[in-house]
């Protein structure tokens, strides 16, 4: 009797065909891609029918945090309500956001030393670099050159950290405060001098009174002015849909206090058809 | 990896004939890689881009009584909102997953009387059910019916293509607040408990119903009035303490109802 012969297979799969997918997959990402920015904390903006997408240049987005989801902290309220401000000049050169934030943080300090004459803070060059490489920042100004001197995990612990746990043990508040609207004798809070100071570059930009600047750069920046004062594009509020209207409008009082009537709020898109409750 | 197969086709050689090469180059590494950085785009792009709502709220400063803008009683319709509360977490519907807004309405000045059974009605968001407006939107439409006909008129027309989309936005616009047709003044007054979701569901709404003359304010003491009257008579509990107690905010002293009267 003769053996019976298992014949044997190639294993060999023909991997081309996956890997032309693949690549092309890989371009199409690769071009559509905008990174995510690095936010603090997570919040999930509710839903509306305005079409009318977030601008990419020249926007001051004004982050709400929510109450805790992780269910980590015992009191996920006290998570809820701190503000987080981040500038982005120009999205396709990083060189331009960099300058509006080195321009606002030293309009804001020099604000804030006006009103605080006992209490000044300066910084130095190499904090002011930290600054205009961060993205988004909520420490209040009494804090701000201990967190500039920080390394960038450090800062993103401290700030990411609802508990506030990392916070204390760094001796920071997190969080601008917004404490005080109009009974604070004309001294404004630090969300107010963070306005001001948006408010002045805005308008010192487009009266071309800004030094240090190429005309490309001017020109991108000048947009800001225009979007935030007669479009309202130019502040953008990101709350959580679950944090509640009373949170928000110390937010929206703030604003009215400081002239700022117009502004946007962050939805993500749905259709008109699409149940809502 | 790459192999160079010279067994050629098996079976008999001819001999002269050229030997066939088969080239195998295995793919395996390249696509584990693809695969792995495809991966890592997918994680840090956003597709999405989030949308923007635009508001314009009015001035904080204190104006005097005589610039006060007038509306007409018949005109007015004022939304009270609430959003209910699972403990310390919104409400949520089992059935669509959404959190459960309800909102508290009246037509023209608030009925302290009580005469009109109507003097407060709830409503809820429930957007369109088969393409039909329900729930408040179907109240807002009524309301403004002149404007929402027109508008219906415009979308038609840009459907086919009669217009262009810049021409529609311009035309819905200036149909909006075209001051010969009937239209709404609604006033939002989120109440203590909304969410923020509660409140841009009341601005969607007006976007979507095209009124263009909307307010958004805090709740009087009329409103806390007619809520409470409105809980005795239904058994319904709507003034609860506030879920948040550090969120607690004396709503503004309220001397303006007043001056609504028409």
């Amino acid at each position: 009797m003769g053996k019976v012969k298992i014949k044997k297979k190639s294993t060999l799969i023909d991997m081309t065909a996956m890997s032309d997918v693949t690549v092309l997959l890989l371009t199409f990402f690769m071009l559509t891609s905008t990174f995510l920015q690095k936010e603090p904390t997570i919040v999930y903006t509710p839903s509306s029918v305005s079409e009318e997408k977030v601008p990419m240049n020249n926007l001051v987005t004004v982050l709400v945090s929510s109450a805790d989801k992780s269910g980590k902290m015992e009191d996920p309220t006290l998570a809820e309500g701190r503000l987080f401000i981040s500038f982005t000049g120009d999205a396709d050169s990083t060189l331009s956001s960099e300058k509006i934030r080195g321009m606002m943080l030293d309009e804001a300090i020099s604000v804030y030393n006006e009103q605080h004459k006992n209490n000044k803070i300066a910084l130095s060059e190499q904090q002011k670099q930290q600054f205009r490489t961060s993205n988004m920042v909520g420490v209040p100004f009494e804090d701000m050159p201990k967190f500039l001197s920080m390394s960038v995990t450090e800062r993103d612990k401290v700030q990411g950290d609802m508990s506030g746990a990392e916070a204390a043990k760094a001796g920071i508040h997190v969080g601008i405060p917004i404490d005080g609207n109009k009974n604070r004798d004309g001294r404004l809070n630090d969300f107010q001098i963070w306005l001001k100071a948006i408010y002045n570059v805005a308008q010192r930009i487009n009266n071309e009174q800004t030094e240090g600047l190429s005309a490309e750069e001017r020109s991108q920046l000048s947009n800001l002015y225009t979007a935030l004062m007669r479009k309202g594009q130019g502040i953008a509020i990101k709350a959580d849909k679950d944090t509640p209207f009373t949170t928000v409008q110390t937010v929206f009082d703030n604003l009215q206090t400081m002239k700022l009537n117009k502004f946007s709020l962050m939805t993500a898109l749905k259709s008109e058809n699409e149940p809502t409750q | 990896m790459a192999q160079i197969d010279t067994s050629g086709g098996g079976g008999k050689k001819k001999k002269g004939a050229q030997k066939k090469m088969q080239i195998h180059v295995d793919f395996t590494p390249m696509v584990d890689m693809n695969m792995l950085l495809i991966t890592f785009f997918m994680l840090c792009t956003t597709m999405i881009k989030s949308q923007t709502l635009q508001i314009v709220l009015p001035t904080n400063e204190d104006v005097k009584k005589e610039q006060q803008s007038q509306t007409k009683q018949s005109e007015a319709i004022t939304l009270i909102l609430d959003t209910e509360y699972n403990g310390d977490k919104p409400a949520v519907n089992a059935e669509t997953g959404k959190t459960v807004h309800n909102i508290y309405y009246y037509e023209g000045m608030a009925d302290t009387t009580f005469a009109n059974p109507k003097y407060l009605q709830k409503e809820q968001f429930v957007g369109n059910v088969n393409r039909e407006a329900q729930g408040i939107r179907k109240i807002l439409l009524n309301k403004n019916k002149q404007v929402m006909e027109e508008y219906a008129k415009l979308k038609e027309q840009w459907k086919n293509k009669e217009i262009t989309k810049e021409e529609f936005d311009q035309l819905a616009k200036k149909n909006a607040s075209d001051s010969l047709k009937t239209r709404p003044v609604v006033v939002i007054k989120p109440g203590p408990n909304t969410t923020y979701e509660g409140l841009i569901n009341a601005i969607d709404e007006m976007n979507i119903n095209q009124i263009s003359r909307y307010s958004i304010e805090l709740p009087t003491h009329t409103d806390t009035l007619l809520l409470k009257h409105y809980e005795q008579t239904t058994g319904e509990t709507i003034i609860r303490p506030t879920v948040r107690a550090k969120a607690v905010q004396a709503p503004t002293a309220s001397a303006e109802d007043a001056t609504s009267k028409n």
